[in-house]
């Protein structure tokens, strides 16, 4: 029998397949809006009541054993769940967003009868068990769940670029799934086990073995290929821009953070005792992550179609968040969570303005947008503040996390990676604000026949009011701004350290204080270089745009939505880290 | 990037993974040596304290539910993406009647076709419910014999026509299999913790070792999956069927008969 606290934890997972199971049962009768109130009050049950666990677990980590199959003689029979408090946490900011997200989408999905709250319920209880899991294999079943909700959710527009979009999301997250597959099959050849806990005793004892080390390299690109790292990013851009923003909001603000999460777990705990692995991650991930952040960072400032923008700056964030776990320390990792969430308020309220000018304005082309924006000043304001936020302005969560994510690279002498870090997010931000100036004060020359969008005509249902797609963004936002400092300064060492199943250590250091509001400058500087470079005199123009024109259609042609392209990208990513391994 | 550059790359890339791979492979247990010690486990102990003879049954439904369940639910997420999809385009209004497309010939079947499948399908639904009910017993269960339930519905299809097949099977009544076929899965896994027993504990009675009825909970977890799979299938069958008499299509000349 289980005690109180830990007899909660099959919960989260349980009432939103509940719910979703008897929504399809019930599907043709359901009335009008019931779907969504259903949808938003389960998303809020899963939030509340994954943070009473969360808050229960800070003293210890809270465990429960599936069907009452509990280890014997230290062998793991059955399924177990493992929450340690900021897996909590990570699981309730989760179940926050998708309630604020179903209320964004109040009325959206009405068409189908219910049918897109149910996918999204399941894509919620896969992320929450996701979360919570202690087991290879249970790992990999939420991951592709996860998937398979997420395939059918990017296509639901059923335009072309929907399709296609859709496809390669799908093409390249199964390739991700066979990688996991095969990682979890070598990884259970060599250990007999499943349990994290089981395989990494195994692992500690194994020493240097290839077996561990090739079953690493699988499971590892699969979770980047989740989390979008250069060179396994291309679907993301694809797949973001083209689904309909709430989803949009979902899979930016928690999917793509969730398979970074998923690493840091794995790296920590499962492959923590093999040597072979911990010197090959500092090198692998912080290398990784500062490329993706540059990469991802000139790729966001060079879009014109904001969801784009915004998914490309997804990428460079994911980038960041990936050096954080490769400075292998609780403070690193620390902010990598606090990272998370930081990440996934911001640029959840970003993809909603993004939605509210889709809806509103029929358009997602920041040129054609020019100056459209005008009635729409609260949205403007949320924008301005959210690119802010973005670039490293030294105000609330996310910027809690770059700063520990800085001073952890910091101490161990990583510049380059606090630099990159830096420019990628100053680069989003820069595109974010460019953005918000030309659409909601008009800024920037009047484009003239460039206004016409060479993408697709876009728009989505505007049968809301503005208010009710204004304010879950903007409570997103207060909540990134409005969190007490002091409650996750006090709490994160103890998290961090319990996430890492290392002893608790004392204060973390951070980045230095200057640092950001660098960021923030270059962001405005590059904002307002994208707005009036025609007014500039032509020696500062002309140095920019000669430097930068080649690499810039080099890397534009590099994206250029093949899917054999991507495949073979993820071939070289695969090889790469597999070269990194056996080299160290 | 050409096709060329791609393959050359990707060559490339086999050849840094080349021999990596084949370190793997030489560290790995050699084939057939050993039985991990997590299968070795289950084997001595589940007919023992499940009273259960099929292995697979035990593993997928008692000690490892919990991934069952995520993948029911998989199952789920996947024919309901592919509904919302497929009507998406085809528009909600229409899944209640059969739609024929204009200048199809409809090919009245020949006696032999009927009375073929009329014999057949109610013995193949006989055998899907044998599969499921000896879930605990011999190979089989709630997946394998859902599947082959929503099989022999497609007999009637073929034996009656597709009017017939749509006026026998109707679209909610699937919807409602599938959602209550999981439901039930996921209740199973609920109600055990009401007597304060784990998720999905096993604590109803076991049965006889090797008697249909032995197994406790996994014999209602497979009603629950078979239900949900059969319902599941079905409607896949009935939507691709609609998808391929899409009005707003082009005519196809040779496509398969009505």
């Amino acid at each position: 029998m289980t005690a109180f606290p830990a007899a909660l934890l099959p919960l989260p997972v349980a009432i939103p397949l509940v719910v979703c199971a008897a929504m399809l049962a019930t599907a043709h009768l359901l009335p009008g809006r019931l779907p969504d109130i259903l949808a938003t009050l389960t998303a809020l049950s899963v939030a509340i009541l994954c943070a009473v666990i969360a808050a229960r677990a800070a003293d210890s980590p809270l465990v429960y054993w599936f069907g009452g199959w509990e280890p014997r003689d230290g062998v793991h029979l059955g399924i177990g769940f493992s929450v340690d408090e900021a897996s909590g946490w990570i699981a309730a900011f989760i179940g926050l967003l998708y309630a604020l997200t179903f209320l964004f989408a109040w009325g959206f999905f009405d068409r189908t009868h219910g049918h897109f709250h149910i996918l999204m319920l399941l894509f919620l209880a896969a992320m929450v068990g996701f979360c919570f899991t202690r087991d290879m294999f249970n790992l990999f079943v939420w991951f592709e769940v996860m998937s398979v909700a997420a395939f059918a959710l990017t296509a639901y527009h059923l335009e072309e670029s929907a399709l296609a979009g859709a496809i390669n999301f799908t093409v390249i997250n199964s390739l991700a799934g066979f990688l996991m597959l095969g990682g979890i099959g070598l990884i259970y050849a060599q250990t007999g086990t499943l349990d994290f806990e089981g395989i990494a005793a195994a692992v500690a004892r194994g020493g240097r073995d290839p077996v561990v080390a090739g079953a690493f390299c699988l499971a590892a690109t699969a979770l980047m290929i989740k989390g979008a790292i250069v060179p396994f990013q291309f679907w993301l851009a694809d797949a973001h821009s083209v689904a309909p923003s709430p989803v949009s909001v979902i899979f930016s603000g928690s999917m793509v953070s969730l398979g970074l999460f998923g690493l840091a777990k794995v790296s920590a705990v499962v492959f923590a005792g093999s040597d072979q692995v911990q010197r090959t991650l500092p090198v692998l991930l912080i290398g990784m992550g500062s490329f993706t952040a540059l990469l991802g960072g000139w790729m966001a400032l060079l879009q014109r179609h904001l969801k784009r923008m915004l998914a490309f700056s997804t990428i460079s964030h994911a980038g960041i968040m990936l050096t954080g776990i490769g400075a292998l320390s609780a403070g690193g990792t620390g902010g990598m969570l606090i990272y998370v969430v930081g990440h996934g308020l911001v640029k959840g309220a970003l993809f909603m303005i993004a939605g509210i000018l889709l809806a509103t304005r029929a358009s997602i082309d920041e040129i054609a947008l020019r100056g459209l924006g005008r009635g729409l000043g609260p949205a403007g304001i949320a924008m301005a503040l959210a690119g802010l936020l973005l670039c490293g302005l030294p105000i609330g969560v996310l910027d809690q996390g770059t700063r520990l994510v800085q001073g952890a690279l910091t101490q161990q002498g990583h510049g380059f990676a606090v630099a990159a870090g830096a420019i990628g997010a100053a680069l989003t931000g820069a595109a974010v604000l460019r953005a918000s100036g030309r659409i909601f004060l008009g800024l920037g020359p009047d484009p003239g026949d460039e206004a016409g969008a060479p993408s697709q005509d876009e728009r989505e249902k505007a049968n809301r009011p503005l208010w009710l797609m204004l304010a879950p963004c903007c409570v997103l936002l207060a909540l990134d701004a409005g969190l007490p400092a002091s409650l996750i300064e006090h709490g994160i060492p103890r998290a961090a350290s319990a996430f890492m199943h290392r002893p608790a250590v004392g204060a973390f250091a951070e980045g230095p204080a200057w640092l950001p509001w660098a960021s923030v400058a270059a962001a405005l500087v590059g904002a307002g270089y994208g707005l009036f470079r025609k007014r500039l005199p032509a020696a500062v123009v002309r140095p920019v745009s000669v430097t930068q024109s080649a690499p810039t259609r080099a890397l534009e042609l590099l994206h250029s939505g093949l899917i054999g392209d991507y495949a073979a990208w993820l071939a070289v990513g695969v090889a790469a880290i597999a070269a990194v391994l056996t080299l160290v | 990037m050409s096709p060329r550059a791609r393959i050359a790359l990707l060559v490339l890339a086999g050849l840094v993974l080349l021999p990596g791979t084949g370190a793997v492979i030489a560290g790995l247990p050699p084939f057939g040596s050993t039985i991990a010690q997590y299968g070795e486990r289950i084997n001595a102990i589940t007919p023992q304290v499940r009273h259960v003879a099929n292995m697979v049954s035990a593993i997928n439904f008692d000690l490892r539910g919990l991934d069952t369940l995520g993948e029911e639910f998989m199952l789920l997420a996947a024919i309901t993406g592919t509904v919302v999809l497929l009507r998406g385009r085809r528009g909600e209004g229409n899944t209640e009647r059969a739609m024929r497309r204009p200048g199809r010939a409809v090919i009245p079947r020949s006696d032999t076709v009927v009375l073929v499948c009329r014999i057949a399908g109610p013995l193949t639904a006989l055998f899907g419910l044998y599969v499921v009910l000896h879930a605990t017993v011999t190979p089989g269960g709630g997946f394998q014999g859902g599947v082959i339930l929503a099989s022999a519905t497609l007999l009637i299809y073929l034996g009656e026509g597709y009017a017939g097949w749509r006026d026998t099977v109707r679209s909610h009544w699937l919807d409602a299999m599938e959602g209550g076929g999981a439901l039930l899965f996921t209740l199973c896994g609920l109600a055990p913790m009401l007597t304060g027993a784990a998720f999905m504990q096993n604590v109803l009675p076991l049965g006889t070792f090797r008697d249909v009825f032995s197994g406790g909970l996994m014999l209602v977890e497979n009603l629950g999956v078979a239900l949900a799979v059969t319902g599941g299938f079905t409607q896949l069958f009935l939507e691709f069927m609609e998808e391929t008499r899409a009005a707003d299509e082009p005519d196809e000349p040779g496509e398969e008969s009505a």
